[in-house]
């Protein structure tokens, strides 16, 4: 059973939500402020985090971008419709995804579910991918760039997973988004997007060139560094 | 109306007397102080004048003394308001008063030993060498009238220079006048423009505000209007966006709850209901915040380069379906790609409203024909046409507020909130553009939208 932490100040909400998602095989809990959902967040109880940016007292942004500082756990985000700003900042932080409030719970379960298979998933033992300097190992989960270890959040360790694999080729942003969000890509999506941003900014450039190559129109693709002959 | 020292009526009357004021003393000044020639052809005379009053001077002097000099000369002073003087050759005054104001003359007549003529304070003056008896000689010094002729007709220099005086003077102060009345008038019809023009933060400058005459009142009145204007709208506008956003929690608690009682069953026919209702109203209470946001803080707009035509084939594309249920072809031509300077997800929804309005109203196994071209290098122009009954003419302007409907029947049949034009009207104006409908013949309404093309300069 997943433990689930829901940080949102709507009581009444979380009651119902914890009642829903008992059904779908979730064990819930509900915190309605910043300083203890931080606190809980950081606990290592729960395999997932939903996160309502819009917290009186300490904000969500805020709460993420301190659960951020110490540990992956999959973060979703409940972002106010319409708030643009918010949803982008959001994910620009390390959320893994988001959704607008109000939401159908069954979307909500969905998205958990997709996010939560990833982690498993990569859990099972594989062999490390290794492309130039740049080293995943998804059994340890670990990733390390000229031998010097960074942290990547689930949704972010997926997606380089997925473009080491097809080092060299182009991986499409609805191959992307359906595999590692599990859901399909929308006219204006651009969490792949921040994503890729945020893990390209966290590899660092290799000798001035971008390892991680936007193709217009199309997706993306992991550089294999051509060896000089 | 209350004449303080500030107010504008005193100014203005002030002004216009002053010019005149000024204009006058400016004549007069260069009339009296500005020595004038005497025409030739008057010297004959002049000195004959000049010279018999001289004449009698000198027989009185040589009869009676100087004492009898002095007392013809009182008395000519006195009958005729003109000054005269006898000076000896070497400059003594003999007789008369005040003999120093023809100093210059006389000193000029004895040097050169002959008449001098000027023309000073409107009167022709007069030195002479007068030969006395025993040949002694004398200076005669005396003003003449010479009549208004003096002044303007005797030398067409100076005339010409009065009335540059003239002319200048009382120019340049009209010219200082119209600029003080009518630079603010400009100033803060600008100011009243920008406000028309829904900038309503514009305000007229304090600068004016602080003239403490009618102009500066009507500034003070205009800012507390438009502070006034402003309030208002940004409360309404506020009051929406609150309703919006609190109404969002109880929804999202309905949605929860309902989901609950449904308990994972489909087919329920009230719940079917209650579902679809809900999700209309989380679509209108989405949109209302979207409008709500693009009215309180439109710069928090992110702004790109945007292909327009991309964003048009993708709308059609997407129509397809709804299209293809209703027989309708949709039709789209463009010329070259012209990149725009705005928010991509907006002008694709604000283009989605009005093309799926399009399919929506037109008459079933119609078209809806979608244009878009460049025009002057500067605009794009984007024109959906449908083939449906159109708006009746006095609603044209009004299909762009929400929740205005014009066939109210049809409008709910067809699932629409009425929401959808009121977003892409805001929309295109935070692009800087225009929308509007019109009628056309035969039958069907064209929607016109008008957005300035990005200068290419700006594009990064």
């Amino acid at each position: 059973m997943d433990r689930v932490l829901i940080i949102d100040d709507d009581i009444e909400l979380c009651e119902l939500l914890a009642a829903r998602m008992n059904g779908e095989g979730f064990e819930i809990e509900a915190v309605h402020e910043g300083n203890r959902g931080l606190e809980r967040a950081l606990s290592r109880e729960h395999s997932l985090v939903v996160l309502d940016l819009m917290l009186p007292g300490m904000g969500g942004l805020d709460v993420l971008r301190r659960v951020r500082e110490q540990s992956p756990i999959p973060v979703l985000v409940l972002t106010a419709r319409g708030e643009d700003v918010d949803r982008i900042l959001g994910l620009e932080i390390g959320a893994d995804d988001y959704l607008p409030k109000p939401f159908n719970p069954r979307e909500l379960i969905a998205r958990i579910r997709a996010i939560l298979r990833r982690t498993v998933r990569v859990t099972a033992g594989t062999n490390p991918l290794i492309v130039g300097d740049v080293r995943l190992d998804p059994a340890s989960r670990e990733a390390r760039v000229q031998g010097r270890l960074i942290s990547l959040t689930s949704v972010e360790f997926a997606l380089l997973e997925m473009m080491l694999k097809r080092a060299g080729h182009i991986v499409t942003r609805e191959e992307l988004t359906e595999a590692v969000l599990g859901r399909k890509l929308g006219p204006f999506d651009r969490v792949i997007d921040v994503h890729v941003s945020n893990i390209r900014k966290k590899l660092g450039t290799n000798q001035e060139a971008e390892r991680i190559k936007a193709i217009r129109g199309s997706g993306y693709l992991f550089v294999m560094r051509v060896e000089a002959k | 109306m209350k004449f303080t020292l500030q107010s504008l009526f005193l100014k203005i009357f002030f002004w216009f007397w002053a010019t005149a004021l000024v204009t006058g003393i400016a004549l007069v000044v260069t009339f009296i102080f500005g020595p004038g020639r005497v025409p030739m052809r008057w010297h004959s005379t002049l000195t004959d004048t000049a010279r018999s009053s001289g004449m009698i001077v000198l027989e009185e002097l040589e009869r009676g003394g100087v004492p009898a000099a002095s007392s013809y000369i009182e008395r000519f002073e006195h009958d005729t308001h003109l000054r005269a003087c006898l000076f000896e050759l070497n400059g003594n005054p003999i007789a008369g008063e005040g003999c120093e104001t023809f100093a210059s003359m006389r000193f000029r007549a004895a040097n050169s030993r002959s008449s001098q003529f000027r023309v000073q304070y409107g009167l022709v003056r007069v030195a002479l060498i007068l030969p006395g008896s025993g040949g002694h000689d004398y200076i005669f010094a005396t003003e003449l009238p010479a009549g208004p002729r003096a002044a303007f007709g005797m030398d067409a220099a100076a005339a010409a220079l009065r009335f540059v005086v003239a002319f200048s003077v009382s120019g340049f102060i009209c010219y200082l006048l119209t600029i003080y009345l009518t630079g603010p008038v400009l100033r803060l019809r600008e100011a009243a423009q920008q406000l028309a023009r829904g900038r309503l933060s514009a305000r007229a400058a304090t600068a004016l505000e602080r003239r403490g005459d009618e102009l500066g009142a009507l500034a003070t009145d205009f800012n507390t209007m438009a502070d006034r204007i402003e309030e208002l709208v940004s409360r309404q506008r506020q009051l929406i966006f609150d309703i919006s956003h609190e109404l969002r929690s109880p929804l999202a608690r309905l949605n929860v709850a309902l989901d609950l009682a449904k308990g994972g069953k489909a087919g329920d026919l009230p719940f079917d209901h209650m579902e679809s209702d809900l999700a209309k109203l989380n679509e209108m209470i989405g949109r209302l915040l979207t409008i709500a946001k693009l009215d309180t803080a439109p710069m928090q707009v992110e702004m790109g380069s945007v292909d327009v035509t991309e964003i048009v084939e993708r709308i059609v594309n997407d129509a397809g379906f709804e299209a293809q249920k209703r027989d309708v072809t949709v039709r789209f031509t463009a010329q070259e790609r012209h990149p725009v300077r705005g928010n991509a997800e907006l002008l694709h929804s604000a283009i989605e409203n009005v093309v799926r309005n399009a399919v929506r109203y037109t008459t079933v196994g119609t078209s809806v024909e979608i244009s878009l071209k460049l025009e002057d290098k500067s605009r794009l122009l984007l024109a959906i046409r449908d083939y449906g009954k159109g708006v009746p003419e006095n609603d044209l302007g009004r299909i762009f507020q929400p929740f205005h409907r014009v066939a109210e029947a049809r409008d709910r049949e067809s699932g629409g909130v009425g929401l959808g034009l009121a977003i892409a009207d805001r929309v295109i104006r935070i692009h800087g553009g225009t929308i509007r409908a019109e009628n056309v013949q035969p039958s069907g309404l064209k929607v016109h939208i008008e957005i300035p093309v990005a200068e290419p300069t700006s594009l990064i």
